[in-house]
């Protein structure tokens, strides 16, 4: 039975209790109560440098309520794999989550992230994508869009995304998965999913975050359903038995572009984007056009 | 299974004692002259005689990060690595230490490069000094096997939780042969004992957050109690060293400095690893000569042996430092140290420096005697 958002309301456990210091809108604190809500007895969470390491508090005020280690930037996945084995050689149950932005993820913690993938270390990476270094004050990394104005691009990226999930595809990852904090009950089935495989498990999640992408904090569910609906942001699950991608029912329909929103749509309501040029804008919707490419060859 | 005598390279010798004690996790990264250490364990974990997990991981900066993160669940942990490894994982040498972390990572010493070179000075474990882990200088194959071993007794003691470094040197021990006792595996694990009580351990039920954001005053904290930490382990070490003496009949001075001859010499040389065992060959054949002096190896460098300094320093007439290591801008790191104590405790034992060996420069007994004489 799929999740429900009633079924959310009533969750027994939460990750995330009061009193944590993320911003209004905070997509990453949202999708952490309840990615990390799902499975939280079980849990034990390895966060390396990012937005996460100081939006849980500190001292007797740490808001999250599940084993919580800190850790160096690029060494999540490894110190998660340290974690794993330990608790297996002691025969204790643990799902082991390294939960790292796209700066931990995508560019100084690839080579640990691939590098605990390829030895099938039987933990979980859920990557936090708000397309920039936000606890730095908003610099380019290596998942930032196209256009994207960042302090360190302040004319706008002109870099391709980097998409870590086909990473982790063609690196024979377990289960992969995209997920949005606009579709929470889509986020929470694809944790519990990812937990049900053996080996090295990857999500990543589109976080809105207000004050990179200078938009309003009540629009941060628009924005990231907006990436969703313009098909900026496939939905999409895979496993490495099956070789297969399924879309997810919330974004299915996205796959013809007929029924997407223009990505003008998704642009229009952040700061980030203001005075994009035309040309940018076309190379854009090129780049978009180039993960659905790619996409599409695992996709029936 | 009893003792067994063998001839045995350092790399084996710290293999054998990793065997002996039984971690749960090893985490390791190749690089010359570590490699034969981890190439030996993977054996022994492969063909089942060890009962440990063994993570092959992409880098040394993982290798620690996977070892701290199998200590903060409670596991007994161990890696090893080298010169530009041992900087490659630099960022986790310092976490893991001011972590307190009982990690027990053997250093194979080399020096750094440019140019490449793969043989040995201390350059490499020096640049660490500050980073809080306990420091072991070895100066041959059994006490690189014996230091191995009383390393987790030490890191594991809850009074002290620190990480321990016992560094043998690149080639000179790493892959020579000598003669080694190999103990009785039973003897040596009984003599560790198990980890069954962690200094700290993760649960699942369990919430804490380890290493959240930390105002001022906790932090400092925090470090003043590693320095104490630190400062405890000297007797912990020294004490270790007296247990296993006691147990396997082998001793390596007090445990924290070993002297070689008598006192009141006119000069006293004091070094650290294999270099200060090769300087007590020059004493037997200075003091042949009818010169007075004597030496002073240092065993442990972190923490520093200070009283065992003001002591020695005390007792005799002028010091001979000879460093395997240097801090550009100023002088061997071991005279640094010395000369530190010395005036902090308003001694005035002259201290002559003299930094030789770098780079795998061989550095035999009669170069030694000849410094020391133009120095006497």
């Amino acid at each position: 039975m799929p999740t429900t958002l009633k079924d959310l309301m009533n969750n027994p456990k939460e990750a995330l209790l009061k009193g944590h210091f993320a911003c209004a809108g905070c997509g990453s604190a949202l999708a952490f109560r309840h990615a990390i809500g799902a499975i939280a007895d079980k849990a034990v969470v390895v966060i390396p440098a990012c937005c996460t390491s100081v939006y849980q508090g500190f001292g007797r005020g740490v808001a999250f309520d599940v084993p919580t280690i800190n850790v160096a930037f690029a060494s999540s996945d490894a110190v998660a794999a340290g974690i794993k084995h330990a608790m297996e050689k002691k025969g204790k149950e643990a799902h082991v989550v390294a939960w790292a932005g796209d700066g931990g993820t995508a560019d100084i913690g690839i080579a640990t992230l691939i590098g605990a993938c390829d030895r099938q270390d039987n933990i979980l990476h859920i990557m936090y994508s708000n397309n920039v270094y936000s606890n730095t004050g908003g610099q380019r990394s290596g998942d930032t869009p196209i256009g994207a104005r960042t302090t360190t691009t302040p004319f706008g990226n002109k870099a391709q995304r980097k998409m870590v999930p086909f990473i982790m595809m063609a690196n024979n990852a377990s289960y992969v998965a995209t997920a949005s904090v606009a579709y929470i009950p889509d986020l929470v089935d694809k944790v519990k999913k990812a937990i049900s495989y053996d080996g090295f498990k990857f999500i990543e999640i589109d976080a809105s975050c207000p004050v990179a992408w200078k938009s309003d904090s009540a629009d941060s569910i628009k924005v990231a359903r907006l990436a969703v609906e313009t098909g900026v942001w496939p939905l999409f699950e895979w496993d490495n038995k099956s070789n297969k991608a399924v879309l997810s029912k919330r974004g299915s329909k996205f796959r013809n572009k007929e029924n997407r929103k223009p990505i003008e749509e998704w642009l229009n309501i952040q700061g980030r984007f203001k005075g994009m040029s035309d040309e940018e804008i076309k190379n854009l919707y090129a780049d978009v056009d180039r993960q659905w490419t790619f996409l599409e060859k695992f996709l029936e | 299974m009893a003792e067994e005598v063998v001839m045995l390279t350092g790399n084996h010798s710290v293999s054998e004692a990793v065997k002996r004690v039984k971690p749960d996790v090893i985490a390791a990264y190749p690089i010359t002259p570590q490699t034969a250490i981890i190439e030996y364990l993977s054996k022994l974990v492969d063909s089942g005689e060890m009962d440990s997990h063994f993570i092959r991981v992409e880098s040394e900066h993982s290798a620690l990060a996977a070892v701290a993160g199998a200590s903060w669940a409670g596991a007994r942990t161990f890696t090893a690595t080298s010169s530009q490894g041992l900087l490659y994982m630099g960022e986790w040498v310092f976490w893991t230490g001011y972590a307190r972390l009982p990690v027990v990572m053997a250093v194979v010493n080399r020096c750094l490069a440019p140019g490449w070179s793969i043989w040995v000075d201390l350059q490499d474990s020096m640049a660490f000094r500050d980073a809080g882990w306990i420091q072991i200088y070895n100066k041959n194959n059994q006490e690189v096997f014996d230091t191995t071993i009383q390393s987790y007794k030490i890191a594991e003691s809850k009074d002290i939780a620190l990480p321990v470094m016992p560094c043998l040197d690149g080639f000179v021990l790493s892959h020579t042969s000598s003669k080694v006792i190999l103990s009785d595996p039973e003897e040596v694990y009984n003599f560790v004992g198990d980890y069954s009580d962690p200094i700290i351990e993760i649960d699942t039920g369990k919430p804490f957050a380890y290493g959240s954001i930390v105002m001022p005053d906790k932090y400092n904290k925090d470090r003043k109690d590693l320095m104490e930490a630190m400062e405890r382990a000297k007797a912990k070490i020294k004490a270790v060293n007296k247990e296993f003496s006691e147990t396997f009949g082998r001793t390596y001075g007090n445990g924290l400095i070993e002297k070689y001859g008598d006192d009141d010499a006119d000069l006293t040389i004091v070094g650290i690893g294999t270099m200060a065992d090769e300087t007590q060959q020059a004493i037997d054949m200075l003091t042949s000569e009818g010169l007075k002096v004597n030496s002073v190896r240092v065993r442990t460098f972190r923490p520093f042996p200070t009283e065992d300094i003001i002591d020695i320093a005390k007792k005799n007439h002028k010091l001979l430092v000879i460093d395997r290591s240097v801090s550009f801008g100023h002088e061997g790191h071991l005279q640094m140290e010395i000369e530190s104590v010395l005036k902090r405790n308003s001694i005035d034992t002259p201290v002559i420096g003299k930094v030789m060996g770098l780079g795998g420069e061989d550095v035999p007994y009669t170069r030694i005697a000849k410094v020391a004489k133009e120095n006497l």
